[in-house]
């Protein structure tokens, strides 16, 4: 056993630290969010410095860290703003993950190198309108003409595509396949690619820097090596990606509750109320306590699942346990936060009531809290 | 050009609340959070860009315990090739006198073009260990650097000076520079660089390593011990204005208006 | 009889403040010593600034040389070290300034005379000479005391000690010393003096200011003061790291490095109110200070405080300040 960071990822948090309380001012952070705008320039200084593309290797211009250095970024990033941290966090999302295990070398050269430094964002459009967490049919078809395949469809809550210069699309490629997931494909569409119309979704409740937005397929042609991987396997390397994306999920939600609880830990011991700092007050300092607590558990188990990643140990039911454990710590957190700061917390300047804003999509999205249980369950419901 | 560059692991207290410890000759330190002397990061900043420019190699120095490592790594994380770390017991409570002696034991077996380091450190501020160590080496120094030009054998820097002027000066090289804020702007550790900095070896030397004597470091080789410390005197408070942001500008505005200056 | 030398700074035909404090500053330990203040001036062509000088030191040492035209550390370094060896002063005083930092350290190794930098009070005890001085951006208060030697040697910070002629005119005699200069320093040249390129703003002259600090974060926010400002009428002035960070000329810093100012209002916004700083404005009629650590030492310095979130307080009292005006008009 051994519980603590190894010198190497110390310095990767102080670095990653420093970067975020420097730029991540809490102007910018309100601004954009109030504009429900992407962080563009603050992606691109991130990713020039390394942050954006820690788990990819070095030969696609990644840093070659595992998920584990990547989750103390993502973690540092949403603790300093979760608007920003997850909007830059989930700026290389899906598609450079896939390919790097499914993809050509060709695709890994062309599409990954642009996503770890920064210089692009993608986007990995699997839900739909019909199809939330069963994603088990998908009524976006593609279709073989030729050279080319053809995408019709539509695709709803699409983080990045707004802004994203590449996609990956999972479409039904065969309408017949029996169960129908054994008919899904994932496909690379680029940005501007003819018949491709995305559409900005506003009024979101929290994350507003990481923009999502609704996408339609109308005839996109692609050619044939636009394909990831084989055909009618993408389904699997969609769920296989979440074993890996929803330990970073995890990370964001631990950040966020890191973040508010020290703010709330800070304003506890200079906020007086009757004479004295309210921390003195049992009914806030044990609140404090039982922040600490959770947030030290998530943090242990979305650390183990991201270990256990990098051992090579992929581990679904510890991954989906990390997933839903810190979504619900950060919502919680988030939520006693705002209670300790009473009035003030309810306020935007205030910076707490972002945060549990943001936190709450942490047990919505990469699959909800119900999915992670039912994968639990269902693992549990096999033992003897 | 071989630069050294002299650093200083230090508590950041700009912002923190201090409190002095039982010893009433030191301040409480598990709290804070340590990281290079802001002086030092520009020092290094600009020993980092000479190099860039002109090639040579950076080493930087320190003289701290096993901790002050992580300023080192920084260090090279943000280009230095090489680091030293001087660590004894006995160079506990060294003073600024004390410390350029331990520096220059290590330093005056090094190749070195130019030696630089921060105008000051944010603990102690006594803005004189660089002085101290260009008089042991004997090498020319400028302190409160503000500009560096190097050109052949000589540097032109402009120093600091009060109300706003600096002077030029032509210095010949090897010279030492004590650099002050705002020479340029430190870059910010990047992941490659972390990468690089974990390959290379901090090298580490003690007293024995340096040729001194006991009687050199430490207290009983510093100019000066501290008795005790204190919170400084109030002797002026403001009145301070409370409420609502909203109430608070009515009053200020109020005040202002009744100096007649609205 | 035992000396405290005072080092005489001067510039560009002027004497410094600084002089003047030490010397009131050396006074007062000779009067309670049994010694003698000696002021030891560096030059050329300054027998005006000696003359001034013996209304404040018993012995003003003279040295004259071309070469000492403009302050070399390195010429000053040769000059002292021989005066020093030769008078043994109980005490050697500089400023904490730009000269002081540079030539002290230097002179004191070699002298192997102890030395405290930016002392803010100097006491001679029986075990030698006891310092105050500050630690941790003048958070933290040190008293020291110096290894027991001979000659001390201290540099003071600036505007600690309040100049005062004394009481009984000291009738200083000049004391010429020919300089040992034999050649020009070769290994350190003055070239020039150099002033940063101009904003066209002149702070000093402005009747309202507002000083911006580390505390406005972000250059973004720069456009939300500056609309204060001009609802204010106000000129803005920053300390230290503004102009680091390049975001207001150097012209418009506040600070013993920067202008000195004294204004009618100055509006202190996110400025900790390091002394380098508050060097720069102490004087200024009205102080308001806003900032959101209630241990600033600038509320020590201001008339009015106000513990808050600057971002807060900005936006409020432009709007407040446009009302009143309105109501004027």
């Amino acid at each position: 056993m051994h519980f603590e960071l190894t010198e190497e990822q110390k310095e990767i948090k102080k670095a990653i630290r420093e970067f975020c309380e420097k730029e991540f001012t809490p102007q910018i952070a309100l601004e954009l969010d109030q504009k429900e705008e992407f962080p563009t320039e603050l992606y691109r200084k991130a990713g020039k410095l390394g942050f954006t593309g820690m788990k990819f290797p070095q030969e696609y211009s990644g840093q070659g860290y595992g998920v584990l250095e990547d989750c103390i970024v993502v973690e540092e990033m949403c603790r300093v703003d979760p608007g920003l941290g997850t909007a830059i966090s989930s700026g290389t999302f899906m598609v450079a993950d896939i390919l790097l295990k499914h993809g050509t070398e060709e695709q890994k050269q062309k599409y990954i190198p642009p996503l770890a430094k920064g210089e692009a964002v993608s986007s990995g459009a699997v839900t739909e309108p019909e199809h939330g967490s069963d994603i088990t049919r998908m009524d976006t078809t593609a279709a073989k003409s030729g050279n080319e395949l053809v995408i019709n469809g539509s695709k709803e809550f699409i983080t990045n595509s707004p802004i994203a210069d590449y996609f990956m699309i999972l479409c039904q490629t065969d309408p017949n396949a029996a169960p129908s997931h054994r008919g899904q494909s994932l496909l690379i569409v680029e940005k501007g690619a003819s018949g491709l119309e995305v559409t900005k979704l506003h009024g979101k409740m929290g994350i507003k820097p990481c923009i999502t937005g609704s996408v339609s397929l109308s005839e996109v042609k692609v050619p044939e090596n636009n394909l990831v991987g084989e055909l009618n396997k993408g389904f699997y390397y969609v769920l296989e990606f979440f074993d890996k994306s929803r330990i970073a999920v995890a990370a964001q939600a631990v950040g966020m509750a890191q973040g508010a609880f020290e703010k709330a830990l800070q304003y506890s011991k200079n906020r007086k109320q009757f004479g004295s700092p309210i921390i003195q007050f049992q009914g806030v300092s044990f609140k404090i306590a039982d922040m600490a607590i959770k947030i030290e558990a998530a943090r242990m188990l979305t650390y183990k699942a991201a270990w256990l990643y990098d051992q090579g140990k992929v581990n679904p039911v510890s991954t989906s346990m990390a997933k839903a454990y810190a979504s619900r710590v950060a919502v919680e957190v988030t939520d006693d936060a705002i209670q300790i700061f009473g009035g003030y917390g309810y306020l935007a300047d205030y910076h707490v009531e972002r945060f549990h804003r943001c936190a709450k999509i942490t047990e919505i999205y990469e699959g909800t809290s119900e999915i992670q249980k039912l994968t639990i369950s269902n693992y549990l419901a096999k033992q003897p | 050009m071989d630069v050294v560059v002299c650093v200083k692991h230090v508590p950041e207290t700009a912002e923190a609340e201090l409190r002095i410890d039982k010893t009433g000759k030191a301040i409480e330190k598990t709290s804070l959070v340590f990281d290079i002397n802001e002086w030092d990061d520009y020092a290094l900043e600009e020993a980092v860009r000479i190099r860039e420019k002109q090639g040579g190699t950076v080493t930087v120095i320190t003289v701290g315990a096993q901790d002050s490592e992580s300023t080192l790594r920084k260090c090279l994380a943000r280009g230095a090739d090489t680091a030293i770390r001087l660590t004894d017991p006995k160079f506990e409570n060294s003073d600024a006198y004390a410390i350029a002696k331990i520096l220059h034991s290590a330093i005056k077996n090094l190749h070195y073009d130019l030696i630089l380091l921060g105008a000051q450190a944010g603990d102690d501020g006594s803005a004189m260990v660089g002085p101290i160590l260009a008089e042991m080496l004997n090498i020319p120094h400028a302190t409160m650097t503000k500009k560096i030009e190097l050109n052949t054998g000589t540097a032109k820097v402009n120093r600091e000076l009060e109300g706003g002027l600096e002077e030029q000066l032509e210095i010949k090289l090897p010279a030492l520079f004590a650099v002050q804020t705002g020479i340029n702007e430190p870059r910010y550790v990047s992941i490659m660089g972390i990468r690089k900095a974990m390959q290379k070896e901090i090298k580490v030397m003690g007293l024995a390593d340096t040729g001194l004597t006991e009687a050199d470091v430490g207290p009983a080789g510093s100019w000066t011990t501290i008795e005790k410390l204190y919170v400084p005197p109030v002797e002026k408070q403001a009145e301070f204005l409370k409420g609502t942001p909203e109430e608070i500008a009515t009053k200020i505005a109020d005040i202002v208006k009744s100096r007649g200056l609205i | 009889m035992a000396k405290i030398f005072v080092l005489v700074e001067h510039r560009q035909g002027r004497l410094r403040d600084i002089t003047f404090e030490m010397l009131t500053k050396a006074n007062e330990l000779t009067e309670k010593t049994d010694a003698e203040t000696t002021a030891v001036l560096l030059g050329n062509n300054i027998v005006e600034h000696a003359k001034t000088l013996t209304e404040y030191a018993k012995t003003v040492l003279l040295v004259q040389d071309p070469k000492l035209e403009n302050f070399n550390s390195e010429a000053y370094r040769k000059i002292l070290a021989k005066l020093i060896t030769e008078h043994k002063p109980s005490l050697v005083m500089m400023g904490h300034t730009s000269y002081g930092i540079e030539l002290a350290p230097r002179l004191a190794t070699a002298l192997g005379t102890p030395l405290a930098t930016d002392c803010l009070d100097l006491t001679f005890e029986a075990d030698g000479l006891a310092v105050t001085r500050q630690m941790y951006g003048g958070k933290v208060n040190v008293k020291a005391m110096l290894r027991k030697a001979e000659t001390y040697m201290t540099t003071v910070r600036q505007a600690t000690f309040t100049a005062e002629k004394p009481a009984t005119p000291p009738n200083g005699q000049i004391a010429e010393v020919p300089s040992l200069l034999t050649e020009e320093i070769a290994e350190k040249r003055f070239l020039q003096y150099v002033l940063p390129p101009s904003g066209g703003v002149d702070i000093t002259a402005a009747e309202k200011l507002i000083g911006i600090g580390r505390g406005i974060k972000d250059q973004t926010n720069m456009s939300m003061i500056e609309e204060l400002a001009k609802t204010l009428g106000a000129v803005l002035a920053c300390s230290r790291p503004i102009v680091d960070k390049g975001w207001l000329p150097s012209d418009r810093q506040v600070g013993s490095s920067g202008k000195t100012v004294k204004p009618k209002l100055y509006l202190a916004l996110g400025i900790s109110g390091a002394f380098q700083h508050v060097l720069g404005m102490k004087s200024s009629d009205l102080i308001i200070a806003v900032n959101k650590d209630p241990k600033a030492p600038i509320f020590s310095f201001a008339d009015y405080g106000i513990v808050e979130d600057l971002f807060k307080i900005v936006p409020a009292l432009k709007g407040k300040i446009y009302e009143l005006k309105g109501q004027k008009a």
